[in-house]
């Protein structure tokens, strides 16, 4: 179980989070959405230790992030938005690190276990700095879940890949669905929200907006969504309650129209004005 | 299992990456190069016509070579690497989100600090053994380069956790460390030197290094250089530890 009681944190005068609350239950895969800037890696510097936050509390298993470090740190895993991997060493000797710093029992076994579960035990060997984008990021990840967290952090865990890398690496977080772990997870991708979470929190210039499940935020602002190209090149986008109601608004327009589902993107539009990307 | 210390990974990890650097002929060349410098143009050159309190000058320039090379090896590797690992490559993030504690990275990175320094003296101690009749390895002088390392290596904590870029290492490098090894009794002694001068030659911690690891045997004035040291390597340690503990982004 996590809790996020009124955090916030400013730097300098810039205020990055603002009250934020929200809790989280075991074995939940929880979102966090938003464009660059809205607070997002700040709120997981925060949960993960690696931030202190100037008002409001987190509690993960019953533990005070500020008051008892210590043990969170024994609880989460962490995927950085970085890949903070010693590109020097091998795929192995990183893990070793991690899990001597993490005093993991049976370091052995677990290193191979996470190595096959993201397909990389046989290039166990080999220096990281070889390692294509898409492989650092499955490496990070059999990193984070060797201690077995019974939470674990992924701050866009997909950034910069290519779509079908991408799949790759969804899949693996779904794998870790399986195990009932808490995951929680940045995005600014509105398909990476949808294909994982079970529920989402829109954040917007650090203030958490909303927080459903993503087939509740859609169906708050409506179904589908009538766009066209007007005459000066601009997207224009009406979101509609229904199929009927799309149809309809569709014969009012002299443009080439498209009629598609609502995502969680319009929801973003739809709240704050602005696009996530 | 027994659990290991907290500091080993850490250490482990240094010596790991320290491994393949030494593959790189470029990292020995580097360490090595400047020490060797000043051993061939003071040394062998000017060293040749000058003798200090009835000894050669290359027997008394050796230990300030040494305790110089071992300054800026624990130094500047740490505080280099240090910088680069947390704004750049983001790996001591790994450190600080692990259940080990301040105390523990601080001690890894120091140790680790330390093996540089070492690595780097010995290869002007084994010149020196082999070229200045006078100079020798007494128990303090090893006494002495491990403090020194330990200080120095502490020291580069601090700088590589403050400094906010590269640029900023060099900058401190240049302020504090170049200074003491030009002007703290490595290269000439300090008993000539004006009293307004000595007096800031005297804050500097490598000027008692200067001063302990040539001596044979602890007399009154190598204790007191050897409780300044251990002062100073206390204190720099515990408020780079210090600093650790309060690492918030």
């Amino acid at each position: 179980m996590i809790e996020v009681i009124g955090l916030t944190k400013n730097y300098d005068e810039i205020r990055a989070l603002d009250g934020v609350s929200f809790s989280i239950a075991d074995g939940e895969v929880f979102g966090l959405l938003g464009p660059n800037g809205a607070g997002k890696t700040t709120t997981i510097k925060i949960l993960t230790t690696l931030s202190r936050s100037d008002a409001g509390r987190c509690i993960i298993d019953g533990y005070d992030v500020t008051g008892s470090p210590s043990e969170i740190k024994k609880r989460i895993g962490v995927v950085p938005q970085e890949n903070n991997l010693d590109r020097e060493l091998t795929a192995y000797e990183n893990l070793l690190i991690y899990g001597m710093l993490h005093a993991v029992r049976d370091r052995g076994r677990r290193i191979r276990e996470v190595l096959e579960t993201v397909g990389l035990w046989e290039r166990r060997d080999s220096v990281v700095q070889h390692f294509s984008g898409g492989m650092q990021r499955r490496l990070i990840l059999a990193r984070a879940l060797l201690p077995e967290p019974s939470a674990l952090f992924l701050d866009e865990p997909s950034v910069g890949l290519d779509p079908q890398i991408r799949r790759h690496i969804w899949d693996a977080i779904r794998k870790i669905r399986k195990d009932r772990r808490t995951v929680v997870i940045t995005t600014h991708y509105i398909e990476e929200a949808e294909a994982l979470c079970d529920r989402v929190g829109i954040l917007s210039k650090g203030g958490l907006i909303a927080l459903d499940t993503p087939e509740n935020l859609k169906a708050q602002v409506g179904e589908y969504v009538v766009q066209f190209v007007d005459e000066e090149g601009q997207l224009v986008q009406h979101i509609c309650r229904s199929r009927d109601e799309a149809d309809e608004r569709a014969k009012t327009i002299e443009a080439a129209v498209t009629i598609r589902r609502a995502n969680l993107e319009d929801v973003f539009i739809k709240l704050t004005g602005e696009r996530i990307e | 299992m027994k659990a290991l210390p907290g500091w080993y990974p850490i250490f482990l990890r240094e010596m790991l990456l320290f491994r393949r650097k030494l593959l790189r002929l470029s990292y020995l060349f580097s360490a090595m190069i400047v020490p060797l410098i000043y051993l061939v143009a003071f040394g062998f050159g000017l060293g040749k016509s000058v003798s200090i309190h009835g000894t050669d000058y290359l027997s008394f320039l050796i230990p300030g070579l040494v305790a110089m090379s071992s300054m800026n090896n624990s130094y500047t590797w740490v505080a280099s690497a240090l910088n680069l690992n947390r704004i750049y490559f983001k790996t001591f993030q790994v450190f600080v989100q692990s259940p080990i504690s301040h105390s523990a990275i601080m001690a890894g990175e120091v140790l680790a600090g330390m093996v540089k320094g070492l690595f780097a003296s010995m290869l002007i101690i084994l010149v020196g053994l082999a070229t200045a009749r006078g100079f020798t390895v007494t128990p303090l002088f090893v006494l002495t380069l491990l403090l020194n390392c330990f200080l120095f290596a502490s020291l580069g904590i601090i700088t590589g956790m403050l400094s906010r870029s590269h640029e900023d290492t060099a900058t401190y490098t240049n302020f504090f460390i170049v200074p003491m090894a030009f002007f703290s009794g490595t290269f000439f002694p300090l008993d000539k030197v004006p009293f307004i001068i000595k007096a800031i030659i005297y804050i500097m911690p490598l000027t008692y290094t200067n001063i302990l690891i040539r001596k044979t045997s602890l007399d009154a004035e190598g204790l007191v250089c050897l409780a300044v040291l251990c002062a100073y390597a206390a204190v720099i340690f515990f408020y780079g530890s210090r600093i650790i503990r309060r690492y918030s982004e």
